[in-house]
């Protein structure tokens, strides 16, 4: 059986892959984040909880939901992004997964 | 100082300023806080965020603070009797992508607090507009650009590398709009 090991240069492996699926989807919330990574929601919304604090990413409220973007405030954003745009490279299944998301809109009512 | 629920926030800030001055703790007042302070009350803020420069242990923290009042629940301050708590967001002292930030000393009636500069306020409020759309941030930052002396090419050159041109104007023109409405009539002849 073949392993693949990620490395984790943010601490904890979550930590690391909800920034890898942040920096591909732009912008998500906890649900869709443990989805796309096939995590347990709990490990992705403490994950989110501990990158807020550190100011590598921003959350706001939507309705009900809190949507977590990489904070554009962050002052090594830049290198930050381009770091993380590295990283993602390797990582075809992230890729696929999220790719394979729906994003776009639909119309309210319409059958799916 | 003893702190009531009467204590205004410039009096709480220097309260906090003042405690970790003692406990030789090095921070600064950023954010809402500082805003608030220097739109003169035009704005509002319950939390005062202090960011840490240089080294302190949580143990040395909750001394400080616990010395004027402040208990630690998780990882926010409060006190029993004032309207106001603190926190203290994780560094470096930076906004957006500018972290050489000098802090100034500000006297108040209270007491000294270490802060942000009007100049760096303006940015840290301009920071939420053009990066979130804010526009109650936009708002904040023409009321501080109102009030006190701000310098205007630095935040000019900022908000290019940030890649707000246009949100410079927009906040130059709202800024005049309240510099106009603030100016006192002439007197008739």
């Amino acid at each position: 059986m073949m392993v693949t090991q990620s490395s984790s240069p943010f601490g904890g492996g979550t930590r690391t892959r909800v920034l890898l699926a942040l920096s591909l989807l732009g912008e998500s919330y906890p649900r869709e984040l443990s989805r796309v990574l096939d995590a347990p929601l709990s490990g992705v919304q403490k994950a989110l909880q501990s990158l807020e604090l550190d100011g590598i990413v921003a959350g706001r409220s939507v309705g009900r939901t809190r949507v977590f973007q990489l904070d554009p405030r962050y002052f090594a954003r830049d290198a930050l992004k381009q770091f993380l745009r590295r990283l993602t490279e390797p990582e075809v299944g992230l890729q696929k997964q999220v790719a394979a998301l729906r994003r776009r809109p639909r119309r309210t009512g319409k059958p799916l | 100082m003893t702190l009531s629920a009467r204590s205004s926030l410039g009096a709480v800030a220097a309260s906090v300023a003042g405690a970790l001055r003692t406990h030789k703790i090095r921070a600064v007042l950023t954010g809402g806080a500082c805003a608030a302070l220097y739109s003169e009350g035009a704005y509002h803020s319950r939390d005062l965020d202090f960011i840490v420069v240089g080294d302190a242990t949580r143990t040395e923290m909750d001394n400080a603070m616990e010395s004027i009042g402040f208990v630690r629940r998780r990882d926010r301050y409060v006190h029993p009797r004032a309207r106001f708590y603190v926190e203290f967001p994780r560094g470096p002292l930076a906004i957006g992508g500018e972290y050489r930030i000098r802090p100034v000393t500000r006297s108040t009636s209270h007491g000294r607090v270490l802060m942000l500069s009007a100049t760096d306020s303006c940015r840290d409020r301009l920071a939420a507009y053009y990066h979130w759309g804010d526009l109650q941030s936009l708002t904040v930052a023409a009321w501080i650009a109102a009030r006190n002396r701000v310098n205007l090419a630095t935040l000019q050159r900022w908000s290019t590398a940030e890649g707000a041109r246009e949100g410079f104007d927009r906040f130059v023109a709202e800024t005049s709009g309240i510099r106009r409405r603030k100016a006192p009539r002439r007197a008739r002849r």
